[in-house]
């Protein structure tokens, strides 16, 4: 039982945070699950209720079907791509750890991550550029010829998926590394004595002890990139006289809805699907978790 | 290292030609990093060569990788025609803050849940955690009306708002505080007549310096590279973080490409200084976050 | 829709300046006994115009020293955004506001915007200073609440020297020549991929821009994207004869023959660079290639029927001296020097009429194709009806998929269902506000 002094004084220290986060963090949310049962246009005083009418018109939107698409291809693409990347490279540098090189490779991989999002989003776009990128100019030496990157409405999406998984990649790594180096050292010896060579032990051994690693790092990688939004705004922007396509994602539909539409009841709507993705998502990532413990 | 244990019992010949083919294989590993490595920087080094390149240069096809003849004029007329300084203050005031109360709350908050368990403290921690996997951009338009009404649109206070508190780095500390920190050290400090602030500030926060310090950083990037919360609360251009900023800075009707370029260069340098000196608070912050289960 | 051919007419006759400025000059006496000290901040839309409102404030300053004027100019969206945000919010201080009629009309509906105090209307309904066009767009409910200043409209800027490489004496007068010339000036690799288009058409990029350019050809053959039907009522009107046409000539030009691709450089900066051979855009790029590509050989002309106009009007949010400071900088801006100042330097159309801009006009022909037009050409504007922006940006959409659909090029009955459908999103969403003709 503890003293009452020491109520006091952790009521006291505590009640701070908790006003702030009582207001910017569960009043916004409960404010945003009662405004997409609302229709309201920012500017009139009255918001009226109009119960699920904002998720009906949703459903028929083929602005936001197409949104939703794009962000949950963009999302599995970046999974997809970071993931097993980012376990090999982990692997590789973990198994030279101490090289000359090490600091140098964690750190060229791991500063992708950190720089400001709207300057790399830029270097891409001149990269991918159809005029003067030097991705034409380099697949021109080998005779391909030169591709709209940002304007083909497929390509459009892989450059997305390109540009955040050069920018998740780096802290998959690092995660996998952790894990790499937790992993006991015992369980390899005793591949080895079985006869595994570096590559069976990889696959046999390592691989299913990191899974748990990979769940977490899969999820964090997926709801981050459902939230993808600047990038798809930069790579659209109008440069060289020639804007992109404008790849629709999520928040980017959003942002328009509440601020160009003017209907903050809609966009509030369409947060609360982006919600339940996320919430799925990180439901399955506890369920599976559980399922191995148990095991 | 495990080289030589992999062939306890082999002959001196068959050591020596396995470990030729051992450290082959490794010279190969080393080169795919690398190459792998420069990959990852070459685009953040073509802006940057980009921004020394004179605008003719920039449209020559096929497009160069080193400028011929590097100009600071970019540079020049970057610095001379945007207020690029200023966004960078912006973004440094906003970030610094950010930081500060994000390490004030994250500190007390995961003491107290740590230390003090009861019912009432669980059921916190389970909503603030709850609260974390919600994205920003989920509530952020409500919140946006918030700071509309408090009056404090296109300043940074209305930028903080946003980034008062962050729930992982609450988690961070009590796990930190839970196994760093006994309970007998408290006991001892309690017997001896000590108050819980002076406990508070004089015996944790030490201990926790360096879980602080991961966070700090931590922090502090996340702030320096948000974009959709400013580009929603900020609308004036001497508001502008440097990341708005520069966004807005190409929509214009015709962009000048080596403009843009120098200016995220002089954005990009100092945050990889930035993280150059800190790298392995660095490291540790982000790695922290991956122990979580 | 509205025509003002004879607005045109009074611009080239050319009133002499000296005898209507004065009635600028008196209204500013009149409110040139402000307090001192005071800040205003104007709010433009349009960066390039951020010079014109600092010289207005400058000129403003000899007489009110007191007076700072903070000129806040930035890309379109971002403004229209912050209008939003900030009039309801009322945190701003004293605003003088730039937008056009369609996004005003919101603001005065919910009385987020004041009206023009006597001496502002009385300026604004002075015989000879605007077209009826004009003073409409600045009114709503026939009360003033804002003063016009500007115009975007359009034309069709041609490189002269790449139209004589390719034989071509005289600007194209009908649609059909637009494909005929694009096609002769297309300059092709050796596979026949344009390498520099003979038309730039608007195909990519986000937002409501590429269903304002469609409009502008769709006005060509008749049509328009919106039509009121009756007083409020509007339905979509583009799912008919003249938009297969509009539409059909995209495609012919993207697909057929090949004579533009959506990746190819475009607008303004592709045509200072001599990489197109033409486009249409508003007067600002006269000011835009004076500027950058002072050498450039090329004219302007009227479109074949008629052109797009929106006007910009200055609105003021503020209270007690700071508005009336405010609208006498609203006032300042339509004196006659500062006019032909923003037409030589930024070259947006004024549209104040009694002001000889014969010394800019003369000096630079480029504005010909957007003053010298026939009698009978038509003007149209964008709706001011709430949605109006929704309607562009679903259907922009739409459009850019089309445009990059080959399968429908030359497929009339596709086109025709592409039409119907998108049509009906339109008037689903006129209908969703109340605002569908029936």
């Amino acid at each position: 039982m503890l003293h009452r002094r020491l109520w006091l004084f952790a009521a006291l220290a505590i009640l701070p945070t908790l006003a702030i986060f009582a207001w910017v963090r569960l009043f916004p949310i409960v404010e945003t699950l009662r405004l997409s049962l609302h229709k309201w246009d920012i500017l009139s005083r009255n918001k009226p209720f109009i119960g699920l009418a904002n998720f009906q018109e949703l459903m028929g939107d083929r602005l936001f079907r197409e949104a939703l698409l794009n962000t949950s291809i963009i999302a599995f693409g970046v999974l997809i791509v970071t993931i097993p990347l980012a376990l090999v490279l982990a692997a590789l540098i973990h198994h030279r750890t101490g090289s000359r090189f090490g600091p140098f490779n964690e750190s060229a991989i791991f500063v992708p991550h950190i720089v400001s999002l709207v300057p790399a989003a830029m270097a891409w776009k001149w990269i991918f550029d159809a005029q003067l990128g030097p991705l034409n100019a380099l697949l021109g030496v080998f005779g391909i010829p030169a591709q709209a990157w940002l304007f083909d409405p497929v390509w459009s999406i892989v450059c997305i998926i390109i540009l955040c998984s050069w920018q998740a990649l780096g802290y998959a790594v690092l995660i996998y590394i952790v894990g790499f180096r937790s992993l006991p050292e015992s369980v390899f010896e005793a591949a080895k004595l079985d006869g595994a060579t570096g590559r069976q032990a990889f696959w046999h051994v390592a691989v299913p002890m990191l899974k748990p690693i990979t769940l977490y790092v899969s999820v964090v990688t997926l709801i981050s990139a459902f939230n993808v939004y600047a990038q798809a705004l930069v790579l659209a922007s109008d440069s060289q006289g020639a804007p992109g396509r404008q790849v629709r994602v999520l928040v980017l539909d959003m942002i328009e809805n509440s601020f160009r539409n003017y209907r903050v009841g809609y966009a509030a709507s369409e947060a609360v699907v982006l919600l339940v993705i996320v919430l799925s998502l990180t439901l399955i990532q506890f369920g599976l978790l559980r399922e191995k413990g148990r095991r | 290292m495990d080289k030589d244990a992999a062939a306890p019992l082999a002959t001196r010949e068959a050591a020596r030609a396995h470990k030729a083919r051992r450290s082959a294989t490794d010279l190969l590993i080393d080169v795919v990093l690398v190459a792998f490595s420069c990959v990852m920087v070459l685009p953040l080094i073509l802006l940057v060569a980009n921004a020394f390149k004179s605008p003719a240069e920039l449209l020559a096809w096929p497009p160069t990788l080193i400028p011929i003849q590097p100009t600071l004029e970019n540079f020049r007329a970057v610095l001379s025609d945007t207020p690029l300084m200023r966004w960078i203050f912006n973004s440094l005031v906003f970030s610094v803050l950010s930081t500060l109360s994000i390490l004030a709350t994250s500190a007390i908050t995961g003491y107290i849940l740590a230390k003090f368990p009861s019912k009432i403290m669980t059921v916190i921690f389970a909503v603030m955690l709850a609260t974390a996997i919600v994205p920003f951009e989920v509530y952020m338009i409500p919140l946006y009306f918030q700071v509309q009404g408090l009056g404090l649109l296109n300043s940074v206070w209305g930028l903080l708002v946003g980034y008062l508190v962050m729930s992982f780095g609450i988690f961070l500390i009590r796990q930190n505080v839970i196994q760093t920190i006994p309970d007998e050290l408290l006991e001892a400090a309690r017997i001896d007549g000590a108050g819980e602030w002076w406990i508070f500030l004089k015996v944790v926060l030490p201990l926790l310096r360096s879980a602080l310090g991961a966070l700090g950083v931590l922090a502090f990037f996340q702030s320096w590279t948000v974009f959709a919360w400013p580009m929603i609360v900020t609308t004036t251009r001497e508001s502008y973080t440097v990341e708005i900023g520069l966004a807005l800075f190409q929509t214009g009707y015709t962009v000048d490409l080596g403009r843009l370029s120098a200016a995220s260069a002089v954005v990009l340098i100092p945050s990889i200084i930035f993280f150059v000196f800190l790298r392995r608070n660095f490291v540790k912050g982000i790695a922290s976050t991956g122990l979580k289960d | 829709m509205t025509t003002y051919a004879a607005f045109t007419h009074a611009l080239r006759r050319a009133a002499p300046a000296g005898a209507v400025s004065g009635l600028v000059t008196a209204a500013l006496l009149a409110t040139a006994s402000g307090a001192m000290a005071q800040t205003i901040t104007v709010w433009s839309g349009y960066p390039e115009l951020a010079p014109f409102y600092t010289h207005v404030a400058e000129g403003l300053k000899a007489e009110n020293p007191g007076l700072e004027v903070r000129v806040e100019a930035i890309p379109l969206r971002e403004h229209e955004r912050r209008i939003a945000l900030g009039l309801t919010s009322g945190s701003s201080g004293a605003l003088v506001l730039e937008m056009p009629g369609s996004t005003a009309a919101r603001y005065i509906e919910n009385e987020l915007l004041p009206p023009a105090p006597d001496d502002i209307e009385a300026f604004v309904r002075a015989d000879g200073n605007f077209n009826e066009f004009f003073i409409d767009q600045a009114s709503y409910q026939g009360e003033v609440y804002g003063v016009p200043l500007f115009r975007g409209q359009g034309a069709l800027f041609y490189n002269t020297e790449m139209f004589e490489a390719a034989g071509l004496t005289a600007p194209p007068a009908t649609m059909e020549e637009f494909t005929d010339y694009a096609e002769k000036l297309t300059v092709r690799d050796a596979n026949g991929n344009p390498t520099r288009s003979g038309w730039s058409m608007r195909l990519s990029g986000g937002g409501q821009g590429i269903a304002e350019k469609f409009w502008i050809n769709l006005h060509q053959y008749g049509g328009a994207l919106l039509t009121e039907v009756e007083d409020g009522k509007w339905k979509a009107d583009f799912a008919n004869e003249a938009g297969r046409k509009a539409l059909g000539q995209y495609l012919e030009n993207v697909h057929t023959l090949k004579t533009v691709t959506p990746e190819l450089p475009a607008d303004a900066e592709a045509f200072e660079r001599e990489q197109t051979a033409m486009f249409i855009r508003e007067s600002w790029v006269v000011g835009d290639i004076a500027a950058k590509a002072p050498d450039l050989p090329y004219a302007t002309a009227p479109l074949p029927t008629g052109s797009i106009a929106l006007p910009a009007q200055l609105y003021v949010s503020a209270d007690g001296a700071e508005a009336e400071a405010a609208w006498k900088f609203a006032l300042a801006t339509n004196e006659p020097e500062n006019l032909i100042w923003l037409l030589d330097n930024v070259g947006w159309l004024p549209n104040r009429v009694n002001v000889d801009y014969s010394p800019v006009t003369d000096a630079k022909p480029g504005f010909s194709g957007f003053l010298n037009v026939p009698e009978d050409y038509v003007f149209f504007t964008l709706p001011a009806i709430g949605p109006i922006e929704e309607v562009l940006t679903r259907l922009a959409a739409r459009l850019v998929e089309a445009f990059g659909n080959a399968s429908l090029a030359g497929d009339d009955a596709a086109i025709d269902a592409f039409l119907a459908e998108a049509a009906a999103e339109t008037n689903s969403i006129l209908e969703r506000e109340g605002l569908l003709a029936q």
